[in-house]
C-alpha cells in the first residue's frame, strides 16, 4: 500500500499556482498554519481561498500576496483582533473578495459534497450580502428562484468543490482516518467538498486505536489523500485536548500585521526565516514554550 | 460622548454598572424551555445568567457546534475551548446553524452589532468615515443567518448615535428592510425584537416596525438617549424604569460569570 504520510513540503509542490484551496481552522483554533506557511515559502500564487470563518491562516496568505479570490462568511482574529491583512487588502482592491456567512458557506461546501451542483437557502435574502454577490464576480454563484413544490422563494448556491481541501485534526492514522475532538464548525462538508483532501495531524495513531472509538471517525481515509504529521502544526491557534493559543504571539501579529512593512517584518522572521515548522516552533519558544501551552486533561486547553 | 460618567458607566443611585444592568435585561428575555443561539461577550453572559435563574431548561447554542456549555475563563472567542467547556453537544455549523436554526426551532437570536438602524437592521460589515473612506470589520459570520431565521432577535450593544445610525453603511443582516414585514422581505424568521443597550431596552412598532423606547435604565434622562440616537425613536408618554438587577443576579454576575470583569466593564 502507498504511504500517505508525507512532509508538508511534498504536498505543497503539487499545488498550482491558481488552485482553489479550502482552509478549515475557525478565527483562532485549529488553523492550518504549518501548510500555509509552506505555501508562503513556495510562493504558490493567485490562490482562490475558501472558507466558513476566516482566521490566522488566511489573514498570513492573503498578507504574503497569494490570494487573488477570497470566498468567506467572515472572520477575525477574536478578541486578538481583527483579520487586519484581509481588510487592509479589501480596502485598497488588491483583493476580489466575495462575502457569505457561515451557513452559506456550509451549505455550498455540502452541495459539493453530496455531488450536487446547487443548493437552496433562506439566509441573505434582504441583505446587502446578497445585493453585493449579485451585483459582483459572484453573480454566477447565487441565483433567486421558488421551489418547484411550494412555490417558496429561496436563494440557490452554487455548489463549492475546492480543489484542494486543508483540515487540521487532533489524530489521524497513516490511511487518513481522522478524529477531530471539539466543535467541527464546517469541516466535514469542507472535507468532503474537495477534489483533493489533505489532513495535518497533530498526532499518528495506529488504526486499531481508530477502529476502538470508530464513531469518533469524521474523515475517513479513502476520502483523505495525504496525512501530514506535523504536531503543534496549528500554533500559535489553538487546537482542542492537544495545546491552547499561545496569546503572546497573537498580540505580536496582530502588531505586525497593522502595518504592511511591519507585516513583511513578520513573514522574514517567522515564515521564511525558517525552513520548516520545526524551526519555527524553536523561533516560538521551543520545547519550553511549548510545554507551557500544552493542555490539561481535564479542560482540553 | 455628553452623556456624564455617573450615566454611561456606573449607576448614579448605586454601584451597578450599566453593563450589569444589560445583562439582566438580557437575560429577563430569555424564557425557559426556549432554544437561543448566541454571540460572544455580553449575549453569552445574558444566556449564563438566565439559565442560572430564571431558565435552567434554556437551550444555548454556539455556531461553531455547541450546545449548552459551561463558560470559563474568559474565552477570547467561539472557538476558544473555553467556551465550550462541559457542553452537552458538539457538532458544527450543519447542525446548529443548519438542523436548528434553518429548521426553524431556534426561538431567539441574541447577537451583537457595530451598528443597528431604525428598523433593526444590522451592520457588522464595514464603517465609513465622514469622508466616505471604508474599513472593513468582520462581516457577517453566522450573524445574517441567525437574523434571517431565529424566531426573534435580540441585539445588545453600547449606545452611541453613530452605532444607532438611520440607515446602518452595510445591511449585513436584515431586521424589517424599510420598514417591511419579514414575509415581503422572505424571511422565515420574526425578526428584531429588542435592542439593549446601556441606556435602554428598545423594541419596534407593531406596525410601523420602527424602533421605540421600552424602559429607560435608572438615572438616564429621555434628552439623553434621543441625543445620542440617530434616528427619531417611538416615545411613549410614559416611560417605565429598567428593573435594576437582584442582589442574586449581581452575585452570579461579578462572582461566577465573569469574575474578571471581561464583559461587565
Amino acid at each position: 500500500m502507498v504511504d500517505k504520510v508525507k512532509s508538508v513540503s511534498e504536498v505543497v509542490r503539487t499545488i498550482p499556482s491558481g488552485s482553489h484551496i479550502a482552509l478549515g481552522g475557525f478565527a483562532i483554533a485549529r488553523n492550518l498554519i504549518a501548510v500555509v506557511h509552506e505555501l508562503i515559502r513556495q510562493q504558490k500564487r493567485d490562490l482562490t481561498v475558501s472558507q466558513g470563518v476566516v482566521g490566522l491562516e488566511t489573514d498570513l496568505l492573503v498578507g504574503a500576496g497569494l490570494v487573488g479570490r477570497l470566498i468567506m462568511g467572515g472572520g477575525s482574529l477574536d478578541r486578538f483582533g481583527p483579520a487586519h491583512c484581509v481588510n487592509r487588502a479589501r480596502e485598497t482592491k488588491s483583493l476580489q473578495c466575495e462575502d457569505y456567512t457561515s451557513l452559506s458557506v456550509c451549505f455550498r461546501y455540502l452541495a459539493g459534497a453530496l455531488g450536487l451542483s446547487f443548493i437552496p437557502i433562506k439566509s441573505l435574502f434582504a441583505s446587502e450580502i446578497l445585493e453585493r454577490l449579485e451585483a459582483g464576480p459572484g453573480a454566477s454563484d447565487v441565483k433567486r428562484s421558488r421551489c418547484p413544490f411550494t412555490g417558496e422563494e429561496y436563494v440557490l448556491l452554487r455548489a463549492l468543490t475546492p480543489d484542494v481541501s486543508f483540515v487540521h485534526v487532533q489524530i489521524a492514522d497513516r490511511d487518513g482516518n481522522c478524529q477531530i475532538n471539539g466543535p467541527r464548525w464546517g469541516n466535514e462538508e469542507q472535507a468532503k467538498a474537495g477534489r483533493r483532501l489533505v489532513v495535518v495531524a497533530e498526532e499518528i495513531v495506529p488504526t486499531e486505536f481508530i477502529q476502538r472509538s470508530p464513531e469518533r471517525t469524521i474523515i475517513p481515509g479513502h476520502r483523505v489523500e495525504a496525512v501530514i504529521h506535523q504536531p503543534f502544526g496549528a500554533l500559535p491557534t489553538t487546537v482542542f485536548g492537544c495545546y491552547d493559543y499561545d496569546a503572546d504571539h497573537l498580540r505580536l501579529y496582530v502588531k505586525h500585521a497593522e502595518e504592511p512593512e511591519r507585516f513583511k517584518e513578520y513573514l522574514n522572521a517567522f515564515v521564511f526565516g525558517c525552513r520548516d515548522h520545526w524551526e519555527y516552533l524553536e523561533k516560538l519558544g521551543g520545547l519550553r514554550r511549548l510545554e507551557k501551552l500544552r493542555a490539561e486533561p481535564i479542560s482540553g486547553y | 460622548m455628553p452623556v456624564t460618567e455617573g450615566t454611561k458607566g456606573r449607576n448614579a443611585q448605586s454601584d451597578i454598572r450599566a453593563s450589569e444592568i444589560m445583562a439582566a435585561a438580557g437575560a429577563r428575555e430569555l424564557h425557559d424551555g426556549e432554544v437561543v443561539v448566541v454571540g460572544l461577550g455580553l449575549p453569552e453572559v445574558a444566556s449564563v445568567l438566565a439559565k442560572r435563574t430564571h431558565a435552567p431548561r434554556l437551550a444555548t447554542l454556539l455556531e461553531v457546534g455547541v450546545m449548552n456549555p459551561r463558560p470559563k475563563d474568559t474565552p477570547v472567542g467561539l472557538p476558544d475551548s473555553r467556551s465550550f467547556y462541559r457542553a452537552t453537544c458538539w457538532s458544527g455549523f450543519l447542525d446548529v446553524m443548519g438542523m436548528n436554526l434553518h429548521r426553524g426551532v431556534v426561538d431567539v437570536g441574541f447577537l451583537g452589532a457595530l451598528e443597528v438602524d431604525q428598523y433593526g437592521n444590522i451592520n457588522t460589515t464595514l464603517v465609513k468615515d465622514e469622508s466616505g473612506k471604508i474599513r472593513y470589520v468582520n462581516g457577517s459570520a453566522g450573524g445574517n443567518d441567525v437574523a434571517s431565521l431565529a424566531k426573534r432577535v435580540i441585539v445588545i450593544m453600547r449606545h452611541e448615535k453613530r452605532k444607532l445610525p438611520l440607515a446602518v453603511a452595510h445591511l449585513t443582516s436584515p431586521g424589517f428592510v424599510g420598514g417591511r414585514s419579514r414575509q415581503e422581505l422572505n424571511l422565515r424568521g420574526g425578526g428584531p425584537s429588542r435592542v439593549i443597550t446601556d441606556m435602554a431596552v428598545l423594541g419596534f412598532d407593531a406596525n410601523t416596525h420602527v424602533m421605540s423606547v421600552l424602559s429607560l435604565h435608572p438615572g438616564v434622562r429621555v434628552e439623553e438617549l434621543v441625543e445620542n440616537t440617530g434616528f427619531p425613536l417611538l416615545i411613549p408618554n410614559d416611560i417605565p424604569t429598567t428593573p435594576l438587577p437582584s442582589t442574586e443576579e449581581l452575585r452570579l454576575l461579578r462572582e461566577e460569570i465573569d469574575p474578571k470583569g471581561a464583559h461587565l466593564k
